[in-house]
């Protein structure tokens, strides 16, 4: 095999992921995963858990590590440098700037609980970025805005209900004004009355960013998706496996934005 | 039957009269300082211990598994022992006196507070580590992705949050190091204990002696612990949540307390 290039050429490929594989343990959780997402394209993948979805989201911001293949963000390879041929894992410092080019949006939200909801937002750019406290403070005033939060500025988490604070999670990773976000099933630890807020305001989103979700809401893939990524395999000890368990881009469902 | 000597106990349980003696007045003073430089010296060794226990690196793990089972395996009394007759002896380092304009440090003070503040690190470590565990690995994540490094997300981000659980079990480690200082008198640093044993040896009193030495110690830990609960009850009012026991509590049932290592 030709050695990867470390930076791709085409500018418009935010991600690009090639053969990547992925265990825990003997478990085989990613099989040669294929898959690219361009500029602004709003990409949903939708399929039984268990079946590898967050850890390929996870993957992509080398909070986990994959086995063997390659994922590129932004144009250059994630998590590893070219080393004469060799792939060596990057500096942590490198990784973490890496990463604060890709917002990321969790399950149980997590948000920082001992902090107030600007300061939620606030906290990376000012920490990572040496955005000036004032500035930053602006910005994040406009985010909460933006998701319809500007009356809880100084909550603490504990006092927001789930929905008000995956929206304040999802305004703390635009604060970063990442290229990418990546959602991992936002709505799934959520009470159903609170699902519409949060989809709105991703679907708001969707208009103007590059998306990658893992989610359930078949409506928001309807509404929003350029592209639908289906994984249709279960993961069960004593079922013969398939070929993969992203079978990306076997079976795309498209147009159905 | 012993004649209790009342004039003795008196003069020396009442603070003003027993202050006219420099041995018990320096001997309260060095053991409050030495206890608050040996426990932050502990806090910090144990921060770094806990760190190297979680470290990726093996090398990191090894170090601080070997401090943590070497100091929490062997006697504080032995530790202080080698670290101050046997570093002498041998001249690694011969504890000089240190002067710090009209107070001078000696050598044994020196060494008991370095002694204790290293074997309270083993202990910190414990502590600190299950502190930083107790939090969720989903706020280490969080920073991540945010773009922060590792030691950023601990400073900001876990250690914060972990303090919450670090300080009241650090609370109980500060009451009972006021009460280990008083191991310093084998290698007669003059903390309160050993000034009582210099009075003692000078005119032999020594149940009413140390029954005043005792009551100095219950006095500490008393502020102490009156301080903790106060701290604590801040801690739990600020987010709402669990509230540590209360003060009578803490005084008799002895949450906490472990004795003399």
């Amino acid at each position: 095999m030709v050695h990867p290039n470390v930076k791709l050429a085409d500018s418009n490929i935010i991600v690009k992921a090639e053969k990547v594989n992925k265990y825990f343990g003997s478990l085989h959780v990613l099989k040669d995963i294929d898959i690219e997402v361009r500029k602004n394209e709003v990409v949903v993948i939708i399929g039984p858990s268990g079946s590898g979805k967050s850890t390929f989201l996870r993957c992509i911001n080398h909070i986990e590590k994959i086995n063997s293949g390659h994922i590129y963000v932004n144009g250059h390879l994630i998590g590893y440098h070219d080393r004469s041929g060799k792939l060596v894992e990057d500096s942590e410092r490198n990784i973490a700037r890496q990463r604060a080019e890709i917002g990321m949006v969790f399950q149980r939200f997590n948000l920082f609980p001992h902090l107030t909801a600007i300061e939620n937002i606030i906290e990376a750019p000012t920490r990572v970025r040496k955005t000036p406290a004032a500035q930053a403070r602006a910005e994040g005033e406009r985010l909460l805005v933006r998701v319809g939060l500007a009356d809880k500025r100084d909550q603490y988490p504990n006092q927001l209900s789930g929905g008000q604070q995956q929206r304040v999670a999802i305004a703390r990773a635009l604060a970063m004004k990442p290229g990418l976000m990546l959602f991992d099933e936002p709505t799934s630890a959520l009470d159903p009355e609170m699902i519409g807020e949060v989809l709105d305001v991703m679907k708001e989103l969707a208009q103007e960013m590059t998306m990658i979700v893992v989610s359930h809401e078949m409506g928001f893939a309807r509404a929003a998706a350029n592209r639908i990524v289906f994984v249709d395999e279960v993961r069960s000890s004593n079922r013969p496996r398939r070929k993969s368990s992203l079978p990306i881009p076997a079976r795309i469902g498209r147009g159905c934005s | 039957m012993y004649h209790f000597d009342w004039a003795i106990f008196l003069k020396y349980i009442w603070p003003p009269s027993a202050f006219q003696d420099p041995l018990i007045r320096n001997g309260l003073i060095v053991t409050v300082i030495v206890s608050v430089v040996a426990q932050a010296l502990g806090v910090i060794l144990g921060l770094f211990a806990a760190l190297g226990k979680m470290s990726k690196l093996a090398i990191f793990r090894w170090l601080s598994e070997i401090y943590i089972w070497y100091f929490r395996g062997t006697p504080l009394i032995v530790q202080m022992s080698l670290l101050f007759f046997g570093f002498g002896v041998t001249h690694i380092y011969d504890f000089p006196t240190i002067f710090l304009g009209v107070v001078a440090i000696s050598g044994a003070i020196q060494a008991g507070t370095l002694a204790l503040g290293i074997d309270e690190g083993a202990y910190m470590a414990e502590i600190v580590r299950a502190g930083i565990e107790s939090i969720d690995p989903g706020q280490m994540e969080a920073a991540k992705s945010l773009g922060m490094t590792f030691g950023l997300a601990m400073q900001r981000i876990v250690l914060p949050q972990a303090a919450k659980v670090i300080i009241p079990p650090l609370g109980n480690e500060f009451n009972n190091m006021m009460k280990t200082t008083s191991l310093m008198v084998v290698i007669s640093a003059g903390e309160l204990f050993y000034g009582f044993e210099q009075v003692n040896a000078r005119i032999f009193k020594p149940f009413e002696l140390f029954i005043a030495a005792s009551l100095y110690y219950l006095l500490l830990t008393t502020i102490w612990s009156l301080i903790q609960a106060r701290i604590e009850a801040g801690l739990g009012e600020r987010k709402g949540t669990t509230k540590g026991p209360g003060m009578m509590q803490r005084l008799f049932t002895g949450a906490g307390g472990k004795g003399v290592r």
